[in-house]
């Protein structure tokens, strides 16, 4: 990444740290709480499935699990300021990261499809679980957590800036990724994992460290959003929507990119909040989600930012051949990136 | 000791109509390597499609089976040719995932605008009537669809291993780039092929409403319980998938039968997780190779 | 309507659609605010904007339709009236796809986007929790017709009310009432429970069983089966073994149907049978196990037809009007969105204002009479009032107890299957 990425992002995260002191109204920052939290997801997500080609469909389990502990720490707790939740956020995303690592340890045994399968599997044990352990769950009846004791006036604040830092952390990871040697190693994995094994990858440590992290960030998620609701049950906390949710929305900006999850979090989950506020239901919503789903993947199915660089850079290039002397113009602004892109191998 | 013959009895009878669902899934998977999301959906669409001729026409859901499968075989033709074919080759065992479920969202979709989101059932004359052996329940309605899910399952196997039809399968199935150079229309054989699927969804469809009460949303618990009979029986391999059908459906009959229903579930993520522990290519599945 | 648990994937039916906004939404607008009739309120006044979040998509969609066509015909009928203090009443009904993440969006949307003077509440307590919440934090007060499980009365919050005559959990209890009512020699003495794994449904098989054995009847077989449990006969064949005098079910819908047909099938009728929900549906019940099963099993229900309660001739007249069938396709849930809307009407009457506050410090004190009868609440909300008996006989659903609203003595021993 170049100088002027770096910067893009400095300034970024200024403007997200800044929007909420600007007075924006509740409903606003509402809003931006639940986009935040589907940003980090599909960051999170991007690198297993989208740097190291694993699909994984399981996620949603590891939102579960951060919400259930997040709810288990703190059901019937009497809360002081209000940030304990927020202190005990990294401890949920050890506890995924460390269920993450055996179930990584198994499910990637295998390839894409049946991976695919086996991680949406944990996925459903996880809420059978989550119905059936009555005693700790508190079964299809729910667990509340104690309500935050924040002022009405900027309720939502303190969610929203947590959730801006935990983003910043799940795209920095996704830079660190792209630029070191696990980057490489996970888009070797993607690639062709047997060569990658054979030139001395050391491919299970390396996608297995890629999965526990990836599901502590989306632990994570699930505290925040199980303090944010108060009250948590089986079907949305452990939600299988979520997972295909988080891959769309990678799949829409586009995968093993920096700024693609985020870009596809921002359209689909603030379009799809603001729509179903706005039209009211109808059962054609199912139809015309459907199709624009097949449109995205029949169109566009490496997402947006791929395609959008491949455009410029062919239009440079095309410049390029029309003006031979015009040194590196070539040159896009994150070569790196472009040959992250699973676009870059074609 | 009763509760578990009985359990038995119900797992195998519910095991036959499974296996006919996971085999049109499997096939779909070994001569195309598409996991179909969408073979729940069409298991649905099929059921409803025989609960309007039974509602307006009084046709019996058996009997309605020719009806809903030549129309569920034009379907899945078409699914393949207008949403699978144009994915490129490098991605599209990933993309194909979310293709098949977005064709699962928009049979959803179409179901639930045609006949809402209320629970359908099949009220067959015999719907109720019921045989007492040796102190044992069997239920006449799941006999006969066991025997309708035998006789399909047979008709597939012919179809596979007497047919020139068939014959392209297997080879496609065993080899893809041999059976093109033997001049096997890939394409071609996969629309077929998709359309199949498609079409022993639409039988085991009459089956399943004339079984369960369902909604447009029921192919979610279906599809859950379809992803683990095929990954357990290899995917690709037909065969594989009717033992598995019997398998799964047979512990978790038992399991709810003597433990409790809460955990029935249960039973089948539990026995596939086991089994890739041990081998992860499936119970019948090989390595590389698909296998019919 | 619960649903399977795994068919929540469908609210990710709107995760897209934000692309087509670009295409076709842009252009739209907001459909869903049903302005009742053109009554006699003057022109001048501002309208009373009386904001709801309900499934229209989802799991709850069927029930949340309901409510919705509840809520609009009651705006339809004050505004005929006048409307409420000569404001005409103006409602907004959003969808919140059953998720429990849109309900938030949707009353923080309400309330500080679209700043509607009061608030109704959503289907189910799932909902209601989150949403009540948000209407606390900026002082709403939390009129909810669909949301009386434990976690909502848990919250304790001084500003909601729940429109039934009890909570979820005790509306069985009347079933009990009648049960331990009945001559000791004519009791049942063992019992047996089939709980659906609900928050709408086990805690109220699960009360009746509390009462029971305290009573000293016998449990002789209970089960908490989930929502995905298609097959009936295994539980039911261990009912018939344990072969009950009673048995209770804590049903939502289907599940009341396919153990109902379990047992025909199984041949097993116990003396006694109760089922919380699903055999209260006039119309659904006797189409699906067949009219001559019905006979003799016992429901609970808050409205019912031939009510003389306030205003519930007038429901029903108006509900037919509007949308066809007759008296007995009436649904439960729009008679109790009714009910949340006679409520302000009385509020208004009382005090002569119509704010939070009011509603809020007046519906804590005295009785207010409705279309499901008289209703009154505790300081958290939970409605002290009790629902009816109704049981299954000749093919129609009758009131049996208490025997002040009963039409018709209850039937008993419940007689065998097929009449």
């Amino acid at each position: 990444m170049s100088r002027a990425g770096v910067a893009r992002g400095g300034g970024f995260f200024l403007l997200l740290l800044a929007l909420p002191f600007f007075g924006l109204a509740h409903w606003v920052v509402n809003l931006l709480v639940f986009v935040l939290m589907f940003a980090i997801m599909a960051s999170a997500w991007n690198l297993v499935g989208g740097f190291a080609g694993y699909p994984s469909l399981g996620h949603a389990a590891f939102f579960g699990i951060g919400a259930y502990s997040m709810a288990l720490m703190f059901h019937g707790a009497a809360l002081s300021s209000g940030y304990e939740p927020f202190v005990a956020l990294p401890l949920i995303g050890l506890v995924g990261a460390v269920i993450g690592w055996p179930i990584a340890i198994i499910s990637m045994r295998t390839r894409a499809d049946v991976f695919a399968i086996v991680t949406i599997t944990f996925l459903f044990m996880i809420q059978t679980l989550a119905f059936n352990v009555r005693s700790l769950t508190g079964g299809s009846q729910g667990l509340s957590l104690p309500v935050a004791p924040f002022p009405a006036a900027s309720y939502e604040r303190p969610f929203y800036l947590v959730l801006v830092a935990m983003l910043a952390v799940a795209m920095l990871l996704t830079f660190g990724a792209m630029r070191s040697k696990i980057g490489l190693s996970l888009v070797a994995v993607r690639a062709d994992e047997d060569k990658a094994r054979g030139i001395g990858v050391r491919v299970s440590g390396v996608k297995v460290l890629a999965f526990s992290v990836s599901v502590g960030l989306t632990a994570m998620v699930g505290g925040v959003w199980a303090y944010y609701e108060t009250f948590i049950y089986p079907q949305f906390a452990v939600d299988p929507l979520i997972t295909i949710a988080v891959v769309l929305m990678t799949f829409l900006g586009g995968r093993a990119t920096l700024w693609g999850p985020v870009l596809g979090a921002v359209i689909l989950e603030a379009g799809q909040q603001t729509l179903a506020y706005r039209l009211g239901g109808s059962q054609f919503y199912l139809i015309a989600y459907a199709l624009v789903f097949l449109v995205i993947m029949l169109l566009l199915p490496r997402g947006i930012l791929p395609t959008l660089e491949e455009r410029i850079r062919l239009r440079r290039r095309a410049r390029v051949a029309n003006a031979p002397d015009t040194p590196g113009a070539a040159r896009t602004a994150d070569a790196g990136r472009v040959a992250l892109a699973p676009g870059g191998r074609s | 000791m009763h509760a578990l013959v009985q359990g038995v009895i119900l797992g195998v009878l519910t095991g036959g109509v499974y296996a006919l669902m996971a085999s049109g899934q499997t096939l779909i998977f070994g001569i195309m390597k598409v996991v179909n999301l969408a073979q729940g959906a069409m298991v649905i669409m099929g059921a409803y499609l025989a609960y309007q001729l039974f509602v307006s026409f009084g046709l019996d859901p058996f009997l309605a089976i020719p009806i809903t499968t030549v129309v569920m075989f034009g379907l899945g033709v078409a699914v393949q040719l207008l949403f699978l074919r144009p994915l490129r080759r490098d991605d599209k065992s990933e993309l194909s995932l979310l293709v098949t479920f977005a064709v699962a969202l928009l049979l959803e979709g179409i179901m639930s605008v045609t006949w809402s989101t209320t629970y359908r059932s099949i009220n067959t004359s015999y719907a109720n009537s019921s045989w007492t052996v040796l102190g044992y329940q069997i239920t006449a309605v799941r006999v006969w669809a066991f025997a309708l899910s035998l006789l399909a399952l047979g008709l597939l196997f012919l179809l596979l291993n007497r047919t020139r039809f068939g014959r392209a399968v297997r080879a496609t199935v065993q080899n893809p780039e041999s059976a093109r150079l033997l001049g096997i229309e890939s394409d071609r054989v996969a629309a077929l092929g998709f359309g199949l699927g498609a079409a022993t969804a639409a039988a085991a469809g009459s089956v399943y409403g004339l079984l369960y009460p369902f909604y447009s949303g029921s192919h979610y618990d279906l599809i859950s319980r379809l992803l683990s009979i095929v990954v357990l029986g290899g995917l690709g391999s037909v065969g594989g998938a009717v033992v598995a059908g019997v398998i799964v459906a047979t512990s978790s009959a038992v399991v709810a039968a003597t433990v409790s229903p809460a955990w029935s579930e249960m039973t089948f993520f539990a026995v596939l997780i086991l089994v890739l522990l041990v081998r992860p290519q499936g119970l019948f599945g090989t390595v590389g190779r698909g296998a019919i | 309507m619960s649903g399977s648990n795994r068919l929540r994937m469908r609210r990710a039916a709107l995760v897209a659609v934000a692309t087509l906004s670009l295409i076709s939404a842009c252009s739209s607008s907001p459909s869903s605010t049903a302005s009742g009739g053109t009554g006699a309120a003057s022109a001048d006044a501002k309208p009373l904007v009386i904001g709801a979040s309900v499934s229209l998509t989802g799991d709850f969609a069927d029930p949340g339709k309901a409510v919705k066509a509840g809520y609009e015909l009651w705006a339809d009928q004050v505004n005929a009236k006048g409307g409420i203090l000569g404001r005409k009443v103006e409602l907004k009904i959003v969808d919140d796809t059953s998720s429990p993440t849109q309900v938030v969006t949707n009353y923080q949307n309400l309330i500080n986007q679209d700043k509607v003077d009061l608030v109704f509440g959503p289907f189910s307590s799932l909902l209601t929790v989150p949403a009540s919440q948000v209407a606390k934090r900026y002082g709403y007060a939390f009129l909810e017709p669909a949301g009386g499980g434990p976690a909502v009365f848990a919250q304790k919050l001084d500003n909601l009310f729940f429109v039934q005559p009890a909570p979820v959990v005790k509306s069985g209890d009347i079933f009990a009432d009648w049960i331990l009512s009945l001559p000791a020699a004519d009791r049942p003495k063992t019992a047996a429970y089939a709980e659906l794994d609900d928050p709408f449904s086990a805690p109220i098989a699960e009360s009746i069983r509390a009462r029971f054995e305290a009573a000293g009847i016998t449990t002789v077989y209970k089960e908490v089966y989930p929502a995905e449990t298609q097959d009936f006969s295994p539980i039911m064949s261990k009912v018939a073994a344990a072969n009950p005098d009673v048995l209770v079910s804590g049903t939502q819908s289907e599940d009341a149907y396919a153990q109902v047909k379990s047992l025909v099938q199984l041949k097993f009728s116990p003396k006694f049978m109760f089922m919380s929900n699903g055999a209260n549906s006039p119309v659904e019940f006797p189409s699906k196990v067949g009219t001559a099963n019905t006979a003799g099993i016992m429901s609970a229900g808050d409205w019912f037809p031939g009510s003389t309660a306030t205003g519930a001739a007038d429901f029903a007249a108006a509900y037919i009007k509007a949308y066809g069938g007759t008296a007995d396709t009436i649904d439960n849930s729009s008679a109790e969105a009714y009910a949340a809307g006679q409520l302000l009407e009385e509020v208004a009457a009382k005090t002569g204002k119509i704010d939070n506050a009011t509603i809020i410090s007046t519906l804590h004190q005295g009785t207010w009479p409705t279309v499901l009868g008289d209703l009154k609440w505790d300081s958290i909300g939970q409605p002290e009032g009790a629902f009816h008996l109704v049981q299954w006989q000749n093919g129609s659903l009758v009131p049996v107890y208490p025997t002040a609203i009963a039409k018709a003595p209850a039937m008993y021993p419940k007689p065998s299957w097929g009449g």
